[in-house]
């Protein structure tokens, strides 16, 4: 008697248990599937992913080089028989061409993301269509470069293209200055640091008071926040841009919780002219920004090193994708050593910030974590 | 009203409080917070009347209030912007429920040790864990003690060095501070004077050693093995619901949830049998009696 009723139980804990699926209905990342040999991707498997608001990322090679997309459910708009295989052809690390199989358009637009066998020193690249630019490409990957790009279809073929350093105006000049003129000039320009650090600067090991370690020569200069002068008469402008493509390359290591929040083609913020006031710091204009464009961010002030420390922005935080993951920023191509409320922008600068899984490896910016 | 749930045998008791509070612990729903919230206050209620209902007050309370107010200042994950704070961070409408949230968890976590210690008294710990961790169990016991022991004392003390003229609130500020010292000092040299007296009394007893016996008033009656098993059920069951997301909840980045259906209704009503038990109990022994007593 006993033992039947336990039996009982227990079974009807079995099945009460199957009936709940774990899930609370927002997007999930599937198993990552093989591309077939002939690229066709069924509508049926399409519209799976569709149905479950599903994250899935299909593989496959060309030669030797490796590809994936990465389709978001939400994104899927029409579905049909689609054929993803791809023909990669890279020109002596100069130029990568994309051929893709299909003809016409996906019905989607989808995240494609190329291994390249070694690494492009590029800053980031720009994808042409019969030399008329058509997408931006986005660059990551620690060992060996990462092409991120989103497409739907309509362009298939596509030659990328490594950018050349996005380059301020103001830093142009005052770099090209710099070689014509005695370098006494560069140590009296406040902006620029030379290979002499002027007395302000107390370095104690090499570092200063707030542990930076001393800013290469011809970058600028940190300016502590509690000097810093905004001129509300003078506008200026600059480019802003936040994006993660990192994640997009490693979703399993992201926390479940957030992948809502990843955007398809990993770009927050694309890239805008925004203007600032002068004697601004990349912190008051990622703050700005955020709040206009009703971006979630999150901010600590950090004393020892006299900066504002980005926690997470849009939600997606420090830690969340991989313990060495966090936001980090570049402006004209270089991570600075520095916080961000301690980068005074000059007119024309180009700001970008971006998502890490590996300390800033993954995003050319490895160094600017210092040892 | 009499609380009934004591008398049973104390490891019916034990295990009791300790699947409630875990479950508390654990479940974050909204739904079985309010049920072990509920739970444990009426039972308070029932077992003391006044005094829990000030406990909550005083403390429960405030608790959720601090909390409601102390997480949004330090939390600001969330979809949900309702405005910007001085420091620049947008105030989430998510980190204002999650701070009500987990107020209310420790809030429910308090009442149930206010019920806790009704309870479970201090013999029936030793009984239960005089045997597997002797030494443990009697310095929890007097640990447990020492506060309200401490506290009659102090007041003895007190009232004492009153007598005599060294009242604490009399005399200038150096003569008062001087004078709570010295009922401090008293107080501590009586607190371990009386932890080594309790020690040495309970060593003298052959406490801790083999083959001790101690007198013990409880039975395992057939109540107690039908509460045990019930209890044991429960936490199975329950254990299970969690494990399949039945209790899902989540505060960031922003609120999702089990949708409520037949299967997830049932998982938070067994939460809520297991919760409300003592209350049941004590209901279905009071009607027992009034109706024995009607008969008389």
């Amino acid at each position: 008697m006993k033992k039947t009723l336990s039996i009982l139980l227990i079974l009807s804990i079995a099945v009460l248990a199957c009936s709940c699926d774990g899930s609370f209905g927002g997007a999930s990342l599937q198993e990552a599937i093989e591309i077939p040999a002939d690229g066709i991707i069924e509508a049926r498997i399409l519209s799976q992913i569709r149905n479950e608001n599903a994250i899935a990322v299909f593989m496959g090679t060309s030669e030797e080089i490796s590809y994936e997309w990465t389709i978001f459910g939400s994104d899927i708009q029409e579905v049909k028989d689609v054929n993803l295989s791809v023909d990669i052809r890279e020109r002596k690390g100069q130029e990568v061409i994309v051929q893709l199989s299909q003809e016409e358009a996906f019905g989607f637009s989808a995240l494609l993301s190329v291994y390249l066998a070694d690494k492009w020193e590029y800053q980031g690249a720009t994808g042409y269509e019969a030399d008329k630019p058509v997408l931006s490409v986005s660059l990551t990957g620690s060992k060996n470069s990462i092409l991120n790009m989103s497409l739907d279809g309509t362009v298939s073929t596509i030659a990328i293209r490594g950018d050349e350093l996005p380059q301020a105006s103001s830093v142009v000049e005052t770099e090209s200055g710099r070689e014509e003129t005695p370098p006494s000039d560069i140590e009296n320009d406040p902006y620029l640091s030379a290979a002499q650090e002027g007395d302000e600067h107390l370095y104690t090991n090499g570092k200063d008071k707030y542990l930076t370690d001393p800013v290469p020569e011809g970058k600028p200069k940190p300016v502590e926040p509690e000097h810093q002068e905004v001129n509300a008469q003078t506008s200026l402008s600059c480019t802003f841009s936040i994006e993660c493509a990192t994640i997009l390359n490693q979703l399993d290591q992201l926390d479940s919780d957030k992948l809502d929040l990843v955007p398809s083609d990993g770009v927050i913020f694309p890239e805008t002219t925004v203007t600032f006031y002068e004697g601004e710091s990349v912190f008051d204009v990622l703050q700005r920004v955020c709040r206009e464009n009703k971006i979630h961010m999150e901010a600590s002030w950090t004393p020892i090193y006299n900066s504002a420390y980005v926690e997470g922005i849009s939600n997606l935080y420090e830690f969340d994708c991989g313990s060495l993951s966090g936001w980090m920023y570049r402006v004209n191509g270089w991570y600075p050593n520095y916080g961000c409320s301690r980068y005074q922008l000059r007119d024309g600068d180009v700001v970008q910030w971006r998502y890490t899984c590996d300390l800033g490896k993954d995003i050319d910016g490895g160094y600017a974590i210092g040892g | 009203m009499k609380d009934r749930f004591t008398h049973y045998h104390p490891l019916v008791n034990f295990f009791y409080f300790s699947l409630v509070i875990g479950f508390t612990m654990v479940l974050n729903h909204p739904l079985s917070q309010g049920i072990s919230l509920l739970c444990a206050s009426i039972y308070g209620i029932q077992a003391e009347g006044k005094k829990a209902v000030l406990f909550c007050l005083k403390w429960c309370l405030p608790m959720v209030l601090l909390t409601a107010f102390i997480n949004p200042a330090f939390n600001h994950e969330g979809l949900t912007i309702l405005l910007y704070l001085p420091t620049g961070n947008p105030l989430t409408l998510e980190s204002i429920l999650y701070g009500i949230s987990s107020g209310a968890m420790i809030a429910t976590v308090m009442l149930w040790f206010l019920n806790f210690q009704r309870v479970i008294t201090s013999d029936k710990f030793i009984y239960l864990f005089g045997r597997i961790i002797p030494s443990l169990s009697l310095v929890l016991s007097m640990t447990l003690r020492f506060i309200p022991k401490f506290r009659q004392q102090m007041e003895l003390v007190v009232e004492a060095r009153r007598s005599i003229g060294r009242d604490i609130s009399e005399g200038s500020l150096l003569q008062r501070v001087g004078s709570a010292i010295t009922v401090l000092s008293i107080m501590i040299t009586w607190s371990l004077e009386n932890a080594i007296d309790t020690a040495d009394s309970m060593k003298s007893r052959g406490y801790g050693l083999k083959g001790r016996s101690a007198f013990s008033i409880y039975r395992f009656e057939d109540r107690d093995e039908i509460a045990l098993a019930f209890l044991g059920f429960c936490g199975l069951f329950l254990s299970v619901g969690i494990v399949a997301s039945a209790f899902g909840f989540r505060y960031f980045p922003d609120i999702r949830y089990m949708e409520l259906n037949a299967v997830t209704l049932f998982f938070q009503f067994v939460y809520l049998i297991l919760c409300a038990l003592p209350i049941v109990l004590n209901a279905v022994e009071e009607k027992k009696w009034n109706y024995i007593h009607s008969k008389m």
